[in-house]
């Protein structure tokens, strides 16, 4: 139930929690909020925080609250409170959340939906995590015009982040490194055939990567035929007998090789032979074992591109460096939505105050 | 207005195309691209209305001298581009086509500056019409044929290198950029085929032009084994590549000279 009051006109919004750069896991974890208490928390959170609008946003990474209030600091204080509260912990939080007002909270919820506060630099899956966190808040009555604006603005404000800077160009792990490299050599992933040798942990993750992608089938290869059956059905793939796996190979479009095997599995000769038998298509060879499957001369074939576990994460390294030169542009072009909230936070506050306190929204 | 402010203006667009091309394969914008497109869209109207103008005064298709012949050579390099550019999403390929435009307007306009308008152009008919028109839009086609090669070879060497560049982003996957090379080259071979049998039927007088028959030839050969080699799949895509965009660069390095060269295809000048 909201209720206009005058104490609401000049609402500040806030936030503040605790995130992965200053909290490790271990604290995290006790207090994380799970979807089914987002409902009970925000109630609980806005009685005891003094809150007229509440947001809780619940993540691996991060647990934040923002919200509105004529009472910030008040509301700071009682965060921590609020937290060994309702988790019923012992730990005093205090010293470890952070708290921001005003134009600080909007600047710090633009980056976060822009993925630069995030642990891997331009991740968007923060963004929808934002917008469900939101919309639980919202569908709960618990946000109203400072709340709705602010969230919905910074939508918007990631949106133009992600469409001007490289901020989330190039991927930064082993398997959608992976996809990214199959992407450039193949395009359409939904053609293309992958055969699996070794069932290591890392080629299982790639292709999997691979499948998320829409790859058209996956053979795996492993000298127990169990562990390949076993692999193969998780995959939603066929295993092939290890004796086999030469002959399939001229039908397959990927390659990903992680044997044990002290030798390599697969010389430049051999692959030579298996060329003729092939159609005249690229041949893209991913080799995660260490030492090598796969005979680095290979590389010198036409039509063959070959990537060692080395070379995906030395590229994957470069993309995670790329983004963190992109932080300092996406924060320039926040500035100006920050500026046209602030403004427009500005201007409720100036219009409610000539109306005598009219229009602002307050929990009741 | 003169009409070669026309064939300079446009040529000025294309350049100001080659520029932003340049910094749409490294901004990494999407937008970037299509701003690339519509320049040269734009320079393209000026062309367009360079050719009609002097078809107009000659009352034949603007071929009649290498400073013409070398502005629809372009002309058709460019049409092929705006077809294919949007048609296969490889707007990308006027980073590539306009500054190879930009150069040979720049060399008809500086080097060709001499030669004006013809002061007699023998009627031949429309097979001499049709024989020219297609046999230069064959190259334009190959041209681009050899542009997309371009960027197949860039991108092949930067995937086989490990060094993944801004250029790498910007540029279509190779796989595309085969199978538009190679239909694009097919496509440019049947034209410039279709061309170059028709001008065996032109009727003359006087003794063949073997100059341009030889070159001729030579280009349709070189083509045509290419052609049979990837129809029967026993050329690598890399192969392929670097023997279209050789090719081309045979041609542009002699169409000048071989033009300069062949008799029965000058016709007297004013001036």
């Amino acid at each position: 139930m909201f209720s206009p009051t005058k104490a609401d006109m000049s609402a500040h919004v806030i936030c503040g929690g605790l995130t992965f750069e200053g909290v490790p896991v271990e604290l995290r974890e006790k207090v994380a909020f799970r979807e089914a208490q987002l409902p009970d928390a925000l109630v609980q959170m806005k009685t005891m925080l003094n809150l007229s609008e509440a947001v809780l946003v619940s993540t691996c990474n991060r647990v934040e609250y923002f919200g509105a209030t004529t009472q910030p600091d008040y509301a700071a204080a009682a965060w921590p409170d609020f937290l060994r509260r309702f988790h019923a912990v012992s730990e005093d939080f205090s010293h470890l959340s952070f708290q921001m007002c005003g134009p600080s909270c909007v600047e710090h919820l633009y980056a976060v939906a822009s993925g630069l506060k995030s642990m891997v630099i331009g991740e968007t899956e923060v963004l929808g995590q934002l917008k469900d966190a939101y919309q639980v808040a919202q569908s709960h009555g618990q946000t109203g015009k400072w709340l709705n604006r602010l969230f919905q603005s910074s939508f918007a404000a990631a949106k133009s982040v992600r469409t001007n800077t490289a901020i989330t160009r190039g991927h930064v792990s082993v398997g959608s490194v992976s996809v990214e490299l199959a992407e450039k050599i193949f395009g359409d992933l939904r053609k293309c055939r992958v055969m699996v040798i070794g069932a290591g942990d890392t080629s299982e993750k790639t292709a999997r990567s691979l499948l998320g992608h829409g790859v058209h089938s996956i053979l795996v290869a492993n000298r127990t035929y169990e562990r390949a059956a076993a692999l193969a059905v998780a995959l939603r793939g066929e295993a092939v007998h290890w004796e086999e796996w030469e002959d399939h190979a001229t039908n397959v479009d990927i390659m990903i090789s992680s044997t044990s095997a002290p030798h390599y599995v697969l010389t430049q000769d051999k692959l030579a032979l298996l060329l003729k038998r092939r159609e005249r298509r690229p041949l893209f060879l991913i080799d995660l074992a260490v030492p090598r499957d796969f005979e680095p001369s290979i590389n010198l074939l036409d039509d063959v591109f070959l990537y060692d576990i080395d070379d995906l994460q030395s590229i994957a390294q470069t993309h995670l460096r790329e983004r963190q030169t992109e932080i300092t542009r996406s924060m320039e072009i926040l500035k100006p939505h920050v500026e046209r909230y602030m403004e427009w936070a500005g201007r409720q506050t100036s219009e409610s105050d000539s109306s005598g306190g009219s229009r602002g929204p307050v929990s009741a | 207005m003169h009409d070669r402010l026309w064939l300079f203006l446009a040529t000025l667009g294309y350049l100001a195309s080659a520029g932003w091309g340049l910094y749409a394969l490294g901004s990494r914008r999407e937008l970037a691209n299509r701003g690339t497109f519509f320049l040269i869209a734009g320079a393209f109207v000026f062309h367009t209305v360079f050719l009609h103008q002097r078809g107009e005064a000659i009352q034949h298709c603007p071929i009649t001298n290498l400073f013409e012949t070398l502005a629809f050579f372009s002309w058709s390099l460019v049409l092929t581009y705006l077809v294919v550019g949007p048609t296969y999403r490889m707007s990308i390929l006027g980073a590539f086509t306009a500054p190879i435009v930009f150069l040979i307007n720049f060399f008809a306009l500086a080097a060709a500056s001499q030669i004006d308008l013809p002061s007699s152009v023998p009627h031949l008919g429309w097979q001499l019409e049709l024989h020219a028109t297609l046999a230069l839009m064959g190259l334009g086609v190959l041209g681009v044929a050899a542009l997309a090669g371009v960027a197949y070879l860039i991108q092949e060497r930067q995937l086989k290198r490990h060094v993944l560049t801004t250029w790498f982003y910007s540029l279509p996957n190779v796989g595309r950029l085969e199978r538009v090379q190679q239909l694009v080259l097919f496509w440019g071979f049947a034209i410039f085929s279709a061309g170059s049998v028709l001008g065996f039927f032109i009727p003359h007088h006087g003794p063949d032009d073997w100059v341009k028959i030889v070159w001729s030839a030579a280009v349709w050969a070189l083509y045509a084994a290419l052609v049979i080699v990837l129809a029967l799949g026993r050329l690598s895509h890399k192969k392929t590549a670097l023997i279209s965009v050789a090719g081309y660069v045979f041609i542009l390095l002699t169409f000048w000279g071989i033009n300069s060269l062949s008799e029965a295809h000058v016709f007297p000048h004013e001036g």
